[in-house]
Parts: structure tokens; C-alpha cells; sequence
């Protein structure tokens, strides 16, 4: 037990001074939640005072057959030149090689309905800029708040193809004016949960802050460096952020014959924290994988230590950072449904001992997840590969992207998916119900058997 | 006769690989390692020195055969068996981000230890390996020989009565090397514990070892004190004559052997830089002689008739080097 707990404790200790991950975690609940709030609740009421932020982009990404990936940000900031275009238009450049399945994300709504603007239109006032170094002097002026630089080789690092097997780590700059701190933070959060949703299409991000960090301190004005590997998975995020692609604008959905209120940032927020959170405990594998590398897990199975203890150790360190990660969303997405409402608003229902429970139980499965993850692949760069795939997996099945409801044939395979029980829960819990037994059962039980199944291939594996 | 602290019986590794085909890592090995003696396993890379630890740790499972450390069966009493037992392993085991007591601290909990004990061996340890003014530094900022003392303080913390050391002085200056040659002999003298060695330098086995166990594809070949190896061959010299990248034809080995004093030639030839290596070796002509510096300069004159170009000539009395020669007929590198 003791050691149980030490090998907790160091294992977060070692997660947590990892800066990198630490600003994933606190940041992108935050962007998540403004980015919804705004996508759902309109701008300009309640207290969200930011909008217009002015902005330029400088897309240098040069169109490959991978996709375009510089231009996803132009499309998701800059509106289209002729008034009349609409988000319709954002979707068909953005979504290029996806086009086939994306015609199923996207195409789906032929409603041209004009409230199906960009929100991201609003909060920021985008120019597209050819000349990265006019972009910096006008942020230097103060022309701009932000300047987001896009180079040239960006899809190209960012793909994965059989012939270019390598992965190459490519970097997004955000020049910000250090006089509007909070405004180019704004643009940084965007610029980063949107590189993120690519990279996470591509395959795990790795943020190197420390090199943010640095350059904070070297220049006033920040810069921002992702690096980021490519699969060749890449199913396109800009639908997320158009809400007539939306299925889940719905306002008010018929539970049981009676009409109930329903807050999109429920049921979106929900499953988008469910998402966000598998990536976080996929970080277990990685950890767990890293650990084999350097040969810390080797020295750990030599002592007198058996190899239930440590998977058991790994998987509570999942556990306990999955859990801080969904507790952070929560709060991040109340706060802002607070905030643009004007009142304090508990989005999550008032069973509020049972909304903890959901959480415990919805962490523990994402554990489980990650356990087995760890045991099923031998490299912690295949950890954020195949990791990747099975989240956004299980973030289609679980409707984090689109309503699944609307696919007859995904309808069945929605019994799989963490996410879809996790978001069940939540969204009842929030409508006033409390008949949850059957999800967090569920849960559970998928969570206890991928954690048994990991044990058993982490033993097999190292038997070797 | 004395008391056995590690008795491995037939033990034996097969690898698989993933086309099908498999590796016998180690073949058949019975070992024996005496309680307070420094057993130094020497053998080429790629011999089964760490495969062989791995299985007597418990790290891996034997395909065949078992190991006891202290009476305690390692594959069906692994507990008690890895509690005697610390590990210094090839490649540095560290938590890079954490700190030099950072690490000792949890692999010490990962032994049972904890509170003042634990404390006061992680101060212990830090004396011994002489790293307690930076103690509180992260790991990835040391020198590699001050992480590689690390590595072996994290092996020695919890007092084990057994060490097993896997090539510890791999990749570290001179300097470094030495000392960690002198905390080995410390380990068996001051600290009573037994210690196993591997390495693949003669020099440092010849040094060390209370008895050596030479291993070369997967099997001991000879083991004994250095004394009674050594004898295997014989009183006889090593003329070592270094002859860079010529052809050596056949006849010229046949005509050394005809010198007065000779037993033997041999010729190993010149390998190209393999990977990771700087540059490709000298080609080498050893010729066995029952008194070298009688057989020199006949020696000398065959190499000028076949217009060899000898780059050195040493004259070595016999060593594990001419033992691991004599036995395989390929000199001890890698
Ligand atoms: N996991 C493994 N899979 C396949 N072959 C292996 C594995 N580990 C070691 N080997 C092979 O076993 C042999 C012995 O390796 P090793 O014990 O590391 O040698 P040494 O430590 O003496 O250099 C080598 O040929 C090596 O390639
Ligand atoms: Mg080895």
C-alpha cells in the first residue's frame, strides 16, 4: 500500500512538473468552454466582453495533398470576402481530404441558415496577411493584438503518409503585443485548442512550453511553439466551431413527453470534457512506455515490488489527474455559462454529490483505458499514435463531433464508447434526473475489464 | 568449501523474433558465486552477460532452468529473493527530472523503506558515491560518470547482501572509471556484500575479480580465478603485432609456426567502422610463443620478408586476453 502510494505520488510529481502538460490542462478547459459558450449562447450578451479582437494571419502553408492545415485557421478567423458566403464555404475548404466522411460531418445540415456563423468571426476581427514581418511590426505598433504565423512546411510536417513516415515537428508562432495581455492570451487559447484539435486529428500534441517560456522572457512579446506529429487520421475539427454543422444547437430536446430546458453546453461541454480527458489518462501509457525506455520500469520490477502494484499505482496517478482534469472543465464550463448569463448558473444539475460520483466513476474507466493502452503498445510514440485513433474513435461513437443519432449504422456501436455513457450521465444529471445506475455500472465495468486486460498483457509482454 | 549466495542451474534463453526465427541468448549456463567474493562475468558485447542477469534478478522469465539467491528460488520465491538483492544496471536507470534524492527516495520506498531509516541510508549512499553537495540537482543536468554513480547508489540503498553490477563503467572517462573500480572493491571489503561484474574488458575483470566466468555466445567457457585461467594457456607470451589493413596471406601464419619457441599464430582480421564506432581496427597477428622476446626478432624478419608493414609489436605475458584467444580464436573487443 505504501508503495502503491509512492509510485502515485511520483508519478505525478513527474506529470506535474511537466509545464507543457500543465498548460494543457488549465488552458484548453478554458478555451473549450469560451469557444462553446460563444458558439451556443451568441455573443455580445451577458458579460463577455471580449470581441473584434484584431488579429492577422499569416498563412504560409503551402496546400499539400495532406490537407491543408494553415488554411483551417484562416477559415475558422477570416470571414469569406463576399458577405453572402457562409460558414458553408469554410467547411468545403477546410475539409479536403476528409471530404467523404466529412460530407457526413458536415454536409449533412443543408439548412443555410445565416445563425450559422463562425462565432469565431465575432470574438476575433481576422485579417489574412501574406508577410510575416509586417504582421510583427503591426502588433509592434499596436496596430494588431496578435499575429498568428503559420509556416510554410506546417501540413507538410504535420502528415503522415506511407512514403513519409517520419514525423517532423512543425511550430505555429503567435506574435502578441504584450500591452493587450489578455486579449493575445485570448488569441494563444484559440490558436492552440484549434492547432490542438489538428494535432490531435494527427496524432498527440507535445506543447514545448519551456521553449514559450523562454521566449517570453527573451522578447516582450510571447511566442508560442507546438510541436506536433502526424497520423494520417484527420478528420476535420472546423465543423466543431460552425454551429449550423451542428447538430447540437438544439435548444430544447422532448425527455420523456415533457419539453426540458437543455443547455448545449451540457451536452456538448460533456462530451467534450469526456474527450478531453481520455488524452489526459492516455498519459498513463506514455508514462508507463517512457518508463520502459530509460529502464526506471525495469529497476521498479526488480525490487520486490510485483507488477500488480505498479500497474495498480499507474493506474490511481491516471485516475487522480483525469479527475482534476474533468473537475477543471467543469468548473471552466460553469463559469463561463455563468458568466454569459449573468447568474450563477449550475449547468451540471444539483445532485451535486452524484455529478462527483459521475466524475470518479467516468475517471476511473478513462484510467482503465489508459492501462490497457499501456500495455498494448510497445513505444510511447505508438501510445500517442494509436491512443489517438482510439479516442477520436470513441469521441465520434460518443457524439463529442456530431450527433450520432442522426447515423443509424454508428447507432449501435455507441454502446463502446466511454465517452457515450459518461455524456449520458452528465446530460441527465443536469436535466434533474437520477437514474444514472445503468452508466456508471457501465462504466465501470468497461473500466475494470480494460484494466484487468492490461495487467494481463503487461505481464505476458514482459514475461517475454 | 564456501557458502553459495547465487546458484544458477541450466539456465537458458530463447528469444523469438518477430520473423520467426530465434535467438539463443544464452545456452545452458550453471554458475555458481561464492558469498563475499567479487565474480566478474567477462564476455564480447552481445555475449549474454546482461540476459543472464536479467533472468538470476527475475527481470525475465528462464526459458528453461532456475536461479537461487540465498536458497530462494528466483522464479518462485521472487519476493524474497529480489529483497537481498540490488541491481545496477547497464543503461542509467534515473528519473531524469527528478532529483539525485528524489530518485534514491522512491526506489528506496520501492524496497520497503521509508521514514528516518530511509533517510539516513539515502545520506549513507550519498557519502558513498560522494554526491551529496548535489543531491538536490536534477538528474539530467550530471555528467554521465555522476549519473552513473547515482545509478549504482540507487542498487546499493537498501543494504542488499547481493550486488549485481552490468558493465557500470560503460562510456565514462578515466578518471571516473577508477573510482568506480575502487567502490567495487569498497562493496566487498568495508560493506561485505558479494558482487557480480560484467564487462567486456579484460583489464578490468583481470583486476577485480576474485574468480571470472568467461561467457562468449551464450555459454561459460571457462571459469576459475584468474590465476588458474591463465594457466589454461599456459606460460606462454603473446606477441601482438598490429598490421593495419594488409591481406594476410595463409603462409605467412604456417611460417611464423615454424619459429623457434612458437606454439601458435593467428590472424584476426581488420574490421570496417561498424555503426557507432569512430573507425575501422588494426588488422592483428598473435603468435603464441613460450618465450616472446626469444621468438621477436625471427618473428619480425618473416613479417619484412612478406613485406608486411608491422605498425607495433608488443610482447604481453599471459593474461585473460590470451585465454578468451586461446579458447575461441578471436581476440576479447567488440
Ligand atoms: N529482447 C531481445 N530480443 C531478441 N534478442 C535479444 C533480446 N535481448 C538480447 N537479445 C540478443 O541476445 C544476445 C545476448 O544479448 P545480451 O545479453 O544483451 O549480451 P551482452 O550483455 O553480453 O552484451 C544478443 O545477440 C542480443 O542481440
Ligand atoms: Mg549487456
Amino acid at each position: 500500500m505504501r508503495k502503491i502510494l509512492a509510485i502515485i505520488w511520483q508519478a505525478l510529481s513527474i506529470a506535474y512538473s511537466d509545464r507543457n502538460l500543465l498548460l494543457i490542462m488549465l488552458a484548453t478547459p478554458l478555451a473549450l468552454a469560451t469557444i462553446i459558450g460563444l458558439a451556443f449562447g451568441g455573443t455580445g450578451s451577458g458579460d463577455i466582453s471580449i470581441e473584434n479582437i484584431k488579429i492577422a494571419i499569416v498563412n504560409l502553408d503551402g496546400v499539400d495533398e495532406n490537407g491543408a492545415n494553415g488554411q483551417v485557421f484562416v477559415d475558422l478567423l477570416v470571414p469569406p470576402a463576399e458577405s453572402a458566403a457562409n460558414s458553408n464555404a469554410n467547411a468545403d475548404t477546410a475539409a479536403t481530404e476528409t471530404s467523404d466522411d466529412g460530407g457526413v460531418v458536415c454536409g449533412q445540415t443543408p439548412d443555410e441558415d445565416s445563425s450559422g456563423r463562425n462565432v469565431l468571426f465575432d470574438l476575433t476581427d481576422a485579417v489574412e496577411m501574406t508577410d510575416a514581418a509586417a504582421a510583427r511590426a503591426a502588433v509592434d505598433t499596436g496596430d494588431l493584438v496578435a499575429a498568428i504565423i503559420i509556416p510554410a512546411d506546417f501540413s507538410e510536417n504535420l502528415a503522415y503518409t506511407q512514403d513519409d513516415s517520419t514525423l517532423d515537428p512543425t511550430s505555429i508562432e503567435v506574435y502578441g503585443s504584450s500591452a493587450a495581455l489578455i486579449s493575445s492570451s485570448v488569441i494563444r487559447s484559440i490558436t492552440e485548442s484549434i492547432a490542438y484539435q489538428i494535432a490531435t486529428g494527427n496524432i498527440a500534441i507535445a506543447a514545448t512550453f519551456d521553449t514559450l517560456i523562454e521566449r517570453a522572457f527573451a522578447r516582450p512579446a510571447f511566442g508560442l511553439q507546438f510541436q506536433s506529429a502526424a497520423a494520417s487520421f484527420q478528420p476535420d475539427f472546423s465543423c466543431a466551431f460552425v454551429p449550423s454543422f451542428n447538430p447540437l444547437r438544439l435548444e430544447a430536446q422532448t425527455v420523456s413527453g415533457a419539453r426540458v430546458e437543455f443547455d448545449p453546453l451540457v451536452i456538448f461541454g460533456a462530451s467534450q470534457a469526456m474527450f478531453f480527458m481520455l488524452f489526459t489518462a492516455q498519459g498513463v501509457a506514455t508514462n508507463v512506455l517512457e518508463e520502459q525506455r530509460t529502464g526506471t520500469l525495469q529497476r521498479l520490477l526488480v525490487s520486490p515490488t510485483t507488477r500488480l502494484t505498479v500497474l495498480i499505482g499507474k493506474l490511481l496517478a491516471a485516475f487522480i489527474n483525469s479527475l482534476v482534469q474533468i473537475t477543471l472543465l467543469f468548473f471552466a464550463f460553469s463559469i463561463v455559462a455563468s458568466l454569459m448569463r449573468g447568474e450563477i448558473r449550475l449547468i451540471w444539475g444539483t445532485h451535486l454529490p452524484l455529478v462527483a460520483l459521475t466524475m470518479i466513476v467516468a475517471s476511473l474507466s478513462v484510467a482503465g483505458l489508459g492501462v490497457l493502452l499501456a500495455s498494448l503498445v510497445r513505444t510511447p510514440e505508438s501510445a500517442g499514435t494509436i491512443g489517438s485513433m482510439i479516442n477520436m474513435a470513441m469521441g465520434v461513437l460518443g457524439g463529442a463531433f456530431f450527433n450520432v443519432q442522426a447515423i443509424p449504422l454508428l447507432q449501435p456501436l455507441t454502446a463502446f464508447s466511454l465517452i457515450y455513457w459518461g455524456t449520458d450521465a452528465f446530460t441527465k444529471l443536469s436535466q434533474g434526473f437520477t437514474d444514472i445506475g445503468l452508466n456508471l455500472l457501465i462504466l465501470l465495468v468497461q473500466g475494470s475489464v480494460m484494466f484487468v486486460a492490461g495487467l494481463w498483457l503487461f505481464n505476458r509482454r514482459l514475461k517475454v | 568449501m564456501p557458502e553459495t549466495m547465487v546458484q544458477a542451474r541450466g539456465l537458458v534463453k530463447t528469444y523469438r523474433r518477430k520473423d520467426g526465427s530465434t535467438v539463443e541468448a544464452v545456452r545452458n549456463i550453471d554458475l555458481d558465486i561464492y558469498k563475499g567474493e567479487i565474480f566478474s562475468l567477462l564476455g564480447p558485447n552481445g555475449a549474454g552477460k546482461s540476459t543472464t542477469i536479467s533472468m538470476i534478478s527475475g527481470l525475465i522469465e528462464p526459458t528453461a532452468g532456475d536461479a537461487q539467491i540465498a536458497r530462494y528460488s528466483i522464479t518462485k520465491q521472487p519476493m524474497e529473493a529480489k529483497k537481498l538483492l540490488g541491481i545496477v544496471p547497464q543503461d542509467i536507470a534515473l528519473y531524469p527530472t527528478l532529483s539525485a534524492r528524489q530518485n534514491l527516495d522512491f526506489f528506496g520506498r520501492m524496497y520497503g523503506l521509508g521514514g528516518a531509516e530511509l533517510h539516513k541510508r539515502i545520506d549513507e549512499v550519498l557519502d558513498f558515491i560522494d554526491l551529496k553537495e548535489r543531491q538536490k540537482d536534477r538528474i539530467d543536468t550530471f555528467s554521465g560518470g555522476m549519473k552513473r554513480r547515482v545509478n549504482i547508489g540507487v542498487g546499493l540503498l537498501h543494504r542488499p547482501q547481493l550486488v549485481y553490477m552490468d558493465e557500470p563503467t560503460v562510456g565514462i572517462d578515466p578518471q571516473n572509471r577508477r573510482r568506480i573500480l575502487d567502490t567495487v572493491f569498497r562493496l566487498r571489503d568495508e560493506q561485505k556484500m558479494t558482487v557480480l561484474y560484467t564487462t567486456h574488458l579484460m583489464e578490468e575483470s583481470q583486476e577485480l575479480s576474485d574468480r571470472v566466468g568467461i561467457i562468449d555466445h551464450g555459454k561459460i567457457i571457462a571459469l576459475g580465478t584468474v590465476g588458474e585461467l591463465v594457466q589454461k594457456v599456459g606460460e606462454e607470451d603473446r606477441l601482438i603485432l598490429k598490421v593495419g589493413q594488409q591481406k594476410i596471406a595463409a603462409e605467412v601464419l604456417e611460417r611464423l609456426k615454424q619459429v623457434e619457441q612458437v606454439t601458435s599464430a593467428l590472424y584476426d582480421p581488420p574490421q570496417q567502422a561498424a555503426e557507432g564506432a569512430d573507425e575501422a581496427t588494426d588488422g592483428v597477428i598473435t603468435v603464441f610463443a613460450k618465450r616472446g622476446r626469444r621468438a621477436l626478432p625471427d618473428v619480425i624478419q618473416i613479417a619484412n620478408d612478406a613485406s608486411i608493414d608491422v605498425l607495433s609489436v608488443e610482447v604481453r605475458e599471459p593474461d585473460l586476453e590470451a585465454v578468451f584467444l586461446h579458447l575461441t580464436g578471436r581476440a576479447l573487443r567488440d
